[in-house]
């Protein structure tokens, strides 16, 4: 079944831009089984706590999976994965400094993946001058323009928030169709990053804030970055109604997930009222303007999942009624 | 030095003296002779045979007698895997030579392609087993596209891939795609489509080729076994080359790699010296810190037949595959949807970082840079590191150097850089850069060996086989004659006498490897190692100079007869 296929995160971005810190944030703060594939150890830097064993083609991670290299290519990693004991529950790949994230993205297409997001990270202090710089311009400016989710890292470096609110309008006109968010250490809420519930139960589904997060003044801190609105659907909705909210989700949206039933119309004249007795269920999920809606197996001897769909905005970007306004609205 | 010699022979081991039609030393101070003295491994001397044998105890050995000896020539910049290239049928345009000396004419048309496979499969009798091809390059078929439906009718149900010129794309027949699971449902970018929507049989880059599965992963295995070393230095042989350069295939921290190159080159019979690079190109355990340190010891443990010493960086990709990075006005008539530029494969500015350790251990960096942006930041990354690290005769070396402008070798030449010239570039593509990738004028000054020389910056030319065929008389040519394939001259304004290009292939290799007090010329006390050729490369029309037979080489005093089954 296609749910069963193992989701994909590629994290790309310029040098410096953070993209190991973030590898290490969300190996720490989630119970995903990840697995973590690099383009070469010579650029990484797993923390050591988070490492349990080092061979000389590979790293065992606390969570069971291993980190290793494209040194033999995407498919020989992939056999080093699947045969390293723990099956992992996603793949995260942190793709090279100058890589174009999208030729990485291309391995989400190998049977039994999915690709999920392009995370591109770009460093607030540096990457107008990168997106002009004589050499690499190019090379930023398409990575920018690849990303599902663009994390403007390092905020906590600008000056005050009108410095950041231009950069980040100005990064969204580079990357049409990206959710842009911000963040300091890479401290992206996991829910964000890998979709809503992938926090760690330990955490509570809260964030572990940086560690000098609290240090950074207030327009910054993870808190006051996002906020989420949830709706729950008992019955099932009329599939025309989740297929109009994916394809038109507002720029303001970071990750949007949900389990629902949805239904075929009843009949051709009438499209907003739902033939619910052929409802089905399926896997919504949203990241930046990155849609898919799969079929999504459910098992008859457990109790039914809880439907509803999650959606995850930039602070203050909604109404926060917003997405209940969409499911309830008809026509 | 750090090789042990045998010396001067003894009274029962007598040195031999090889008369010559001529002996071209490329020694300036000695140029010619009519004999070369060997004792041993090494050239006891080169004068008249007469002055020769007043060393005392000797045989003469005429088998020579009618042939010009040079020093063996230096091929210092291939890859091994033009050895493991040989277990797949050869389907590419230009006429090539395989290891065994057999001649493999060039398929110049679809249907020669398709003919070669079809003969290739009949032969086969493991019905299980995969065809695999390589060679194919379609820029040589504008207009007409090679898919899985023309396989499909000569190899049948038989799995069959090719993998083309660039090592960037593959096309595969329907029984693959059937047999990997490629259909209508692909989703993957890396699957071709034809005009009907469907999965056309090619695919691009390793995220599509990878979908090949064992096909492609057998093609890449066959590069690691000894039988590809061998055949790596059999082909050299053939062609009169003594010592080869992997640069950049080998992972040298994989025992099984260094292993298999320890073996072969142990064998008294293995007819070549290499020198293996140092390279974290596909992927690397350790930082540049520990790799400079193995390369290093690897160094201390060398012998006269395995060597190191030098390590290959990689700065951007190809120009015929709009990959090179080149300054404005970037590339004359790309493809359509080409991005503008080429791709950094290291980010400039990380580059002078990375080279740091390599440059503080005392080895010599040789980065590639096709494009002219590239060779930038890489000139700028040594004045980086000599100015953090003031360091003398180091030799670093850019590799393929095809773009390079006069300001730029004027720089190198300042710092002690070296270039290694792709000069097979003219011949093999220099209609394509002069009418789609870069244009008339910057295709006129590519490969730029006049520039090189009035710079004085000491230059080499290669093949970079297996992208082209091995041989230094065709590269040399190439660089003497700047003539293309179509028969046009490109650039004639950068064309170099033969003296110098002979100089090119034999002692300024030797050079940017750091050999040159050991190979490159014949002198008293230098390796033994000779180019025997058929005719006198100083002497023919110039425009013959490839078409000069080779006999063999002398390596280390041991007699290497070529092998060549012309039928």
């Amino acid at each position: 079944m296609s749910t069963q296929r193992l989701p994909m995160t590629v994290v790309g971005g310029y040098l410096g831009a953070g993209k190991t810190t973030l590898v290490n944030h969300v190996l720490r703060s989630t119970d995903e089984r990840i697995a973590v594939i690099v383009n070469d150890f010579g650029e990484i830097s797993i923390d050591e706590d988070l490492i349990v064993a080092a061979d000389s083609d590979k790293l065992t991670l606390a969570n069971g999976c291993i980190c290793c290299t494209l040194a033999d290519g995407f498919a020989a990693a992939l056999m080093q994965i699947r045969s390293a004991g723990t099956l992992p529950q996603r793949l995260l790949i942190e793709a090279s400094g100058v890589a174009d994230p999208n030729q990485i993205a291309a391995y989400g297409h190998t049977p039994g993946l999915r690709l999920d997001a392009v995370v591109v990270m770009a460093d607030a202090e540096q990457v107008r001058r990168q997106a002009n710089d004589r050499w690499v311009a190019d090379t930023v400016r398409m990575q920018l323009a690849a990303a599902d989710l663009l994390v403007v890292n390092k905020i906590d470096l600008l000056d005050d928030s009108k410095e950041a609110d231009d950069l980040c309008d100005w990064l969204a006109g580079l990357s049409p169709g990206a959710a842009v968010v911000r963040a300091s250490r890479a401290a992206v809420p996991i829910d964000v990053l890998l979709g809503p519930g992938s926090a760690s139960d330990a955490a509570d589904g809260r964030e572990r804030p940086a560690p000098d997060a609290a240090a950074a003044p207030g327009w910054h801190t993870v808190e006051d970055l996002f906020e989420s609105q949830t709706v729950v659907l008992d019955v099932p909705v009329p599939m025309l109604v989740i297929e109009a909210l994916l394809a038109d989700l507002p720029d303001g949206v970071a990750r949007l997930k949900g389990l629902i039933q949805a239904a075929p119309p009843t009949s051709a004249d009438d499209t907003n009222a739902a033939d619910a007795a052929n409802a089905a269920a399926y896997l919504i999920e949203a990241v930046g303007k990155r849609t898919s809606m799969t079929p999504h197996a459910t098992d008859p001897t457990q109790p039914p999942p809880r439907w509803a769909i999650s959606l995850i905005s930039n602070k203050d970007s909604l109404p926060p009624t917003w997405l209940a306004e969409r499911l309830v609205r008809r026509g | 030095m750090t090789t042990a010699h045998t010396g001067r022979s003894d009274e029962n081991e007598p040195f031999v003296i090889y008369p010559a039609r001529r002996v071209i030393t490329i020694n300036p101070a000695f140029p010619f002779g009519e004999a070369v003295a060997v004792s041993g491994d090494r050239i006891l001397g080169v004068g008249s045979a007469d002055e020769l044998a007043s060393w005392g105890g000797h045989r003469v050995d005429d088998r020579f007698a009618e042939h010009v000896l040079m020093p063996g020539f230096i091929e210092a910049h291939c890859h091994v895997m033009s050895g493991g290239l040989w277990n797949s049928t050869y389907v590419g345009y230009f006429d090539r030579r395989d290891p065994q000396g057999l001649l493999w004419p060039g398929c110049t048309s679809i249907d020669d392609v398709l003919e070669r496979l079809g003969k290739a499969a009949a032969d086969m009798t493991d019905d299980s087993q995969t065809l695999l091809a390589w060679g194919l390059d379609p820029i040589y078929f504008p207009g007409e596209r090679l898919v899985a439906r023309h396989l499909d009718t000569v190899t049948g149900d038989r799995p069959t891939l090719i993998l083309h010129a660039s090592g960037h794309l593959a096309t595969i027949n329907s029984a693959l795609m059937d047999r990997c699971g490629i259909d209508e449902t692909a989703t993957s970018p890396g699957v071709a489509r034809g005009g009907d929507g469907l999965p056309n049989g090619e695919l691009h880059e390793p995220a599509g080729m990878m979908l090949a599965g064992e096909a492609f992963a057998d093609m890449m295995q066959a590069n690691r076994s000894e039988q590809a070393r061998w055949r790596y230095a059999n082909e050299a042989r053939n062609a009169g080359h003594t010592l080869l350069t992997d640069l950049g295939t080998t992972q040298l921290w994989d025992p099984e790699q260094l292993g298999n190159w320890k073996k072969v080159t142990s064998d008294a019979a293995y007819p070549a010296r290499v020198m293996v690079a140092m390279s974290n190109l596909f992927g690397a355990t350790a930082d540049p810190a520990e790799l400079a340190e193995l390369c290093v010891k690897l160094k201390s443990e060398q012998t006269d037949k395995l060597r190191f010493g030098i390590v290959k960086l990689i700065l951007d990709g190809s120009i015929q595959g709009f990959t090179a990075r080149i300054s404005w006005p970037h590339y004359y008539k790309p493809p359509p949807g080409h991005i503008g530029n080429g791709m950094w494969l290291t980010a400039p500015d990380q580059m002078a970082d990375l080279m740091e350790p390599y440059h503080r251990a005392g080895l010599t960096v040789h980065c590639h840079c096709n494009g002219d942006e590239a060779t930038e930041a890489f000139v700028q990354a040594v004045e980086q590191v000599l100015e953090r690290y003031p360091r003398w005769d180091h030799r670093h070396t850019v590799q393929h150097c095809q773009l390079t402008t006069p300001d730029q070798y004027r720089r190198m030449a300042a710092l002690g850089m070296c270039a290694n010239i792709f000069s097979n570039h003219i011949y093999y593509w220099g209609d394509q850069h002069r009418d789609v990738t870069v244009g008339p004028e910057r295709a006129a000054r590519m490969d730029a060996c006049a520039t090189a020389l009035a710079s004085g910056v000491s230059f080499s030319i290669h093949s970079d086989s297996p992208i082209t065929p091995l041989g230094h008389l065709h590269t040399a040519w190439c660089a003497v004659n700047r003539v293309t394939a179509s028969g046009e001259v490109l650039g004639p304004d950068e064309r170099i006498g033969v003296p110098d290009a002979l100089r090119a292939i034999t002692i300024e290799a030797a050079r940017q490897i750091k050999m040159d007090g050991e190979i490159g010329s014949i002198e008293a006390g230098k390796l033994a190692d000779f180019a025997v050729l058929e005719d006198d490369p100083l002497s023919v029309d110039p425009m013959a100079l490839r078409d000069i037979g080779v006999w063999g080489t002398v390596l280390g005093g041991v007699l290497q007869p070529a092998q060549i089954s012309d039928v």
